[in-house]
Parts: structure tokens; C-alpha cells; sequence
């Protein structure tokens, strides 16, 4: 019974994921100034968030290993840590595509990519380690303790250094609210940074109803500057002219005017942010998250009993005793 | 994208998806038969051994005293 259940729930996973690519592609609308590369985000969040869900088992369970010494929790772990892996991988190789349509460039050491370079590095090292010792106890031992001080860094690496960071190009609006979102307060000839943006307020001009701003903008590394000149309708308060950054698809737009000291509010508008605000991609979004969690758990489970299927095949013919 | 490309996209990502999906399935019903395997192998082997339990042992200091089983 348990059985018939479990090869239902496969085949289940295997139609919703089905369901999911097709919604992808039919159901989920074009994104102002992203167009049809907007809808990586369907694949690039949920193996994000995946990657989450899988070092958080590996971490479990390698707890467990240290407090019962079973294998089973061990080769439970190691599935995790290597799903976790493989998820993050995919979660870079398609952030680097968005970033590609979005910015302009593949790869930009954003604080955002940085970091997930580095649990990268850190969970390979896992791998590493575990086939650099030979002995088998020791080996599940060290890695086990390997896998908690890991897990200490993913909340930090995933969540916490991204949000910090004064510069970042990541859309974090499109899904919480970040302090990224709210833009820098600039007077006439004050500098601020915007995402990786040096600009510089140099000048206001009042025309008509418009204010326009005449703002200095330089690309990381200073290789690129120009002169943008974003405009607020000071009648209705919204955004009149937002022009493009150099190289890429964000615009500078001039939020707010604070006639009292003279300054204003200037923000960048990243293609994407916002974006879950659509139903459908919002409902095909949660689809493919919770798709994409249980073939997490499907993988798991074939992972691990492999593993067991080894150790037992290794095991075959020698004497136990107890 | 026009409607035709979209398809395309559309086919081929069902295309890896199933292709997966078919891995992964081939994967789980080969290690579940090969678990099966292994455990009647091993019940096969406890049944075939000969078995002997130690029922009883008395410590004592006499060296040339036996240690009593039953089998």
C-alpha cells in the first residue's frame, strides 16, 4: 500500500514538474524590459530555495550521524549535501543568464554572486574532504562535523551578506523589501551609490511641470560615465523620463522631490523587480517551488539508498557479530 | 519570442524534463530491486548457516571446567 503510494507521488512529481515547464512557457507573462528571459525565474528561485531545504537536511542529519552513528543518517546527509550542490549550481547558472539579459554581463562579483561562489567552494570542499580520508569511521565523523560548521555559513552566505551589502544589482524587491529599494537622497553635487552605480547629482532644472535632474552616472571601475537625465512630473508625483544606465537594462528614475532642503530621491528600477506581483507568475512561481521541493525529497530518498546499497554490497560476506 | 520559438522552448524543456524523469525512475526501481535482492540473500544466508547459541556461562575458577551449550 505504502508502496503503490510512494510510485503515485512520482509519477505525480513527474506531471507537475510537466505542468510547471508548460506554464512556464504559456502561461506566465513577458516582463517589462526582460521580455521572455523574465521567466528563468521560475527555475532560478525554487533551486535556490532548494538548495536551502537541502543543506539544512544535510546539517540535520549529520547531527544525527554524531549523536546515533548510523550510517543511514550519514549516507542521508551526503545525498543532501550533494543535492544542495547541484541545486546552488543550477541556482548560479541560470542567476548568471538573468544577469546576462539584465546587466549586460554573465558574471560581475555582485555581492549576490559572491557569495554564492563562495558556499560553493564551501560544499565542494565537503566532497573533497570526504575523498581525501580513507578510513570509513572517520571519515562520516569529520565530515558530519564538516557539514554543521558549513551549515553555519549558508543562512549568512544565502540571506543575510546580500541584504548588507551597501551595492547590489539583485532584485531582492521583487520578492522583500531591501534597503536597496529605497534609493539614495542626493543634494546638488553630492555622490551616492546606487546598486554598483556611482552617481552624482550634478544639477535641477525646473521645466514646466517637470523637474529634471542632471545626474553623472559611472559603471563599476569608472569604464563607463554618462549623463542621465531622469524627470518627475511635480503635479501628479510620479516618474516622467527614466533613462537607461550605460550597458544595461535598469533605469535611474527620480522618485521624490523634498523641497525643504533641495534634495531628491533617486532609485533604480531593475527589470524584474516586482515581478511576483502578476498572478499567474506568482501561482506558477509557488507551483514550481513545491515541484521542485518534493523532487528534492525523490532524489534524497534514491540517493541515500544507494548509498546504503553500496555500504551493503561492501559489507556482503564479512562476519558481524552483535 | 514569436508562438512557433515558444513551442520549440516549450518541447524542448518537456524533452529534459522527461528525460530526467525517466532517469531517475530507472534509477529508484533498479536500487528497490537490487534492496530486495540483498535481503533475501540475507535471509537465504541466516537460515542456511548452522546455528549455535550460547545458553549459559559459568564463571569459576576451576580451569578444566566446561562451558555448557545447547544447540
Amino acid at each position: 500500500m505504502v508502496q503503490r503510494l510512494a510510485q503515485t507521488a512520482k509519477i505525480g512529481i513527474g506531471l507537475w514538474m510537466a505542468g510547471v515547464a508548460i506554464a512556464t512557457f504559456l502561461v506566465v507573462p513577458q516582463y517589462e524590459g526582460l521580455g521572455d528571459a523574465g521567466r528563468i525565474v521560475i527555475v532560478h528561485v525554487p533551486t535556490a530555495w532548494v538548495s536551502v531545504v537541502a543543506f539544512t537536511i544535510s546539517a540535520i542529519f549529520s547531527g544525527l550521524y554524531l549523536w546515533r552513528r548510523r550510517e543511514r543518517d550519514d549516507h542521508i546527509a551526503v545525498a543532501a549535501a550533494e543535492a544542495g550542490l547541484l541545486f546552488t549550481l543550477l541556482a548560479t547558472i541560470t542567476g548568471m543568464i538573468f544577469s546576462q539579459v539584465a546587466w549586460g554581463i554573465f558574471w560581475n562579483w555582485d555581492p549576490r554572486q559572491t557569495s554564492i561562489f563562495v558556499l560553493l567552494l564551501i560544499y565542494a570542499a565537503l566532497f573533497a574532504l570526504r575523498a581525501a580520508i580513507d578510513d570509513i569511521d572517520r571519515r562520516r565523523q569529520l565530515s558530519a562535523v564538516y557539514s554543521l560548521f558549513a551549515f553555519v555559513t549558508m543562512p549568512f552566505l544565502f540571506f543575510i551578506a546580500p541584504r548588507i551589502a551597501d551595492s547590489t544589482l539583485h532584485p531582492n524587491c521583487a520578492f522583500i523589501q531591501g534597503s536597496n529599494c529605497d534609493g539614495v537622497f542626493l543634494e546638488v553635487d553630492k555622490v551616492g551609490l546606487i546598486g554598483d552605480q556611482k552617481v552624482q547629482l550634478l544639477g535641477l532644472e525646473r521645466k514646466g511641470n517637470l523637474l529634471v535632474a542632471e545626474v553623472k552616472v559611472s559603471t563599476p571601475g569608472l569604464q563607463q560615465e554618462a549623463i542621465l537625465y531622469p524627470s518627475l512630473d511635480l503635479v501628479d508625483g510620479g516618474m516622467a523620463d527614466r533613462p537607461e544606465f550605460p550597458g544595461s537594462r535598469f533605469r535611474l528614475g527620480l522618485e521624490e522631490y523634498d523641497e525643504a532642503t533641495g534634495a531628491v530621491r533617486l532609485n533604480m528600477e531593475a527589470p524584474g523587480t516586482n515581478l511576483l506581483e502578476n498572478r499567474r507568475t506568482l501561482y506558477v512561481f509557488l507551483a514550481a517551488n513545491i515541484g521542485f521541493t518534493a523532487l528534492l525529497f525523490w532524489m534524497l530518498q534514491v540517493r541515500s539508498l544507494v548509498l546504503d546499497l553500496q555500504w551493503a554490497i561492501a559489507q556482503r560476506g564479512r562476519v558481524t557479530y552483535g | 519570442m514569436d508562438n512557433a520559438a515558444i513551442f520549440v522552448a516549450t518541447a524542448a524543456v518537456l524533452s529534459v524534463w522527461i528525460a530526467i524523469f525517466v532517469y531517475l525512475w530507472r534509477i529508484d526501481t533498479t536500487a528497490r530491486m537490487l534492496q530486495r535482492e540483498l535481503q533475501r540473500e540475507r535471509e537465504q544466508a541466516e537460515t542456511a548457516l548452522p546455528k549455535a547459541e550460547v545458553n549459559r556461562v559459568r564463571s569459576t575458577d576451576v580451569a578444566d571446567e566446561s562451558v555448557e551449550r545447547r544447540s
